[in-house]
């Protein structure tokens, strides 16, 4: 056995090791994940509730703490209806695009310092996760499509406008955050964040900040820009059709969208899972607290805001829902670049 | 458009007070009733569960006129009788579908002897048409559970008086008496076209 074999079988076994912790990070991410999914969708309720001065579920479990694994149990052995008219592949297909879409996304997010907390440390990070967020668009616009519905039709429709109109507002909201941190990956935005004493880009760029969270309520598809899956008008939008455990799906990855657009304005905006230092300044004992609390913590602010929103604001009609993107909120986003270039170029 | 107005628009000031009042509302009471632990008490009079009622010496007031069902709109009564041995009529079945009843309350309003009555009871659903098949010993055993002792008394007396306490007997016909019996000769009466009152008016 010569040196070069040595070399190669140790190089294979540190692939497998890599593979393999790869591999647990994925079902820890996924698992993780999942079950803050389920949990959403229980707060929602319970939050709605409160705000509208009614209850929420009840009954399953001590205040229906168990409402959200009745309703896994229920989808899962729900019949799984294809409409006989559908166009078949295509409408299997669209769920997993969705869903492959909306969790490949969760890879490039930093939970907390260091690799560990970390599937894939990319330098394209934040362009990866908007890519990942307008690839669900194909799911949207497949499900509508092949559902052969008017309503999911029209839902299909109504997303996919929808989604390519504030993908630009989102997209340009971020260039602001690019330019102070000078880099697309998310560790290093973070990272960039706590050289200033503010510690947040929230507050010099509190514009694209007000822009990324409107655009990615359009983006999530959550009122009050629901209209692709407006319940009143078109009963559920572009998954009408689906049932049984593809409809989970669909339900399931609205929340990863969610989840995924709140970690990434709790991580550009908000500095992630550190605390400004004129915080920690303040008060030494608060950076002996895991990042990965203030994370969740941010994270959490931002599902919140999103259910508040909801049990707020009404829906927007289709005009004003173009004329608010395109008129209101690019010019903003651009306003914010033009600034923020002009200030670093003097500033430095 | 106004500084003021403007900077309304800016600062999404009607979103925000809209998201205060959410906010606040999340801490407040919540309005609901968690039904099967938390019961509503029913008004006095509520037209539930169908009763017949019981005399002093125990059996029902009932003699089978078929008023109630008669009146009944959706014919959901039926009674039976037969001629007893000194000419009296004798009920023999007085059956109600409750299924079909709509609740309206004319059998009770036009009963003259106060016989069938309307309870508050309200949660008798189940699964079999049977038990929601009212005979007559159901209905006495009704009113036993649920309307006995002063409770029926008052029902009748508050809700369902019997035109008989409103209507005093004429020689040769019913007056009414205006519920305070205000008739007898006290007020001018609109309709007696006198040839004195018609010359005090002018």
């Amino acid at each position: 056995m010569n040196a070069v074999d040595m070399a190669g079988s140790s190089g294979n076994f540190h692939f497998i090791m890599q593979f393999i912790i790869i591999l647990v990070k994925i079902v820890v991410l996924i698992s993780v994940t999942l079950l803050h999914v389920m949990y959403a969708t229980y707060f929602e309720r319970k939050v709605i509730g409160h705000m509208q001065v009614r209850l929420g579920p009840m009954r399953t479990g001590p205040h229906g703490i168990l409402q959200p694994i009745a309703d896994g149990l229920k989808s899962f052995f729900k019949e799984d209806i294809i409409p006989a008219q559908a166009d078949k592949p295509v409408f299997m297909l669209a769920p997993i695009i969705f869903t492959f879409a909306a969790m490949s996304a969760l890879a490039v997010i930093p939970f907390s310092f260091g690799d560990w907390y970390v599937i894939a440390n990319i330098n394209v990070g934040l362009l990866y996760v908007l890519a990942m967020s307008s690839l669900g668009a194909y799911g949207v616009v497949m499900a509508g499509w092949s559902s052969n519905s008017k309503y999911s039709f029209l839902g299909g429709l109504r997303a996919s406008a929808q989604v390519i109109s504030y993908e630009v507002c989102m997209g340009m909201s971020l260039i602001g955050v690019i330019l102070m941190a000078g880099s697309m990956n998310l560790t290093d935005i973070v990272k960039a964040q706590q050289q200033h004493w503010y510690g947040m880009f929230l507050i010099p760029q509190f514009l694209g900040y007000f822009v990324f969270v409107v655009a990615a309520f359009a983006e999530t598809n959550r009122t009050p820009f629901d209209l692709p899956e407006a319940e009143s008008e078109l009963v559920a939008g572009y998954f009408v059709e689906y049932s049984g455990m593809r409809f989970a799906l669909y339900y399931m990855s609205e929340y990863i969208g969610m989840l995924i657009m709140s970690s990434m304005a709790a991580i550009c905006f908000m500095g992630g899972w550190t605390l400004p230092p004129f915080i920690t300044g303040a008060v030494p004992i608060l950076s002996a607290v895991p990042g990965i609390i203030w994370f969740l913590g941010k994270v959490y602010f931002h599902i919140f805001l999103f259910y508040w929103i909801r049990a707020t604001v009404p829906r927007y009609r289709y005009d004003q829902l173009m004329a608010l993107g395109w008129k209101v909120l690019l010019p903003l986003a651009l306003l914010n670049i033009v600034v923020t270039s002009i200030v670093k170029f003097f500033v430095g | 458009m106004g500084i003021n107005n403007f900077a309304k628009k800016v600062f999404l000031l009607e979103i925000l007070k809209g998201m205060a009042l959410t906010f606040r509302m999340m801490f407040a009471k919540p309005v609901t009733r968690q039904y099967p632990e938390e019961k509503r008490e029913m008004f006095p009079g509520f037209r539930g569960l169908h009763a017949l009622a019981r005399k002093e010496d125990g059996t029902a007031r009932c003699v089978g006129c078929g008023l109630c069902a008669a009146v009944c709109p959706s014919r959901c009564i039926s009674v039976y009788t037969s001629e007893g041995d000194d000419h009296t009529k004798i009920v023999d079945r007085y059956e109600i579908e409750v299924l079909r009843c709509v609740y309206c309350g004319f059998c009770v309003e036009a009963c003259p002897f106060k016989a069938v009555a309307l309870t508050g009871h309200y949660e008798y659903s189940d699964y079999s048409r049977a038990v929601l098949f009212m005979d007559k010993d159901k209905l006495l055993a009704n009113w036993d559970k649920y309307m006995a002792g002063k409770k029926g008394e008052e029902y009748f007396k508050r809700f369902w008086r019997p035109m008989s306490e409103d209507f005093k007997a004429h020689e040769d016909q019913a007056v009414f008496m205006g519920n305070r019996g205000k008739i007898e000769g006290a007020a001018p009466d609109k309709t007696t076209h006198s040839p004195e009152g018609l010359s005090n008016a002018a």
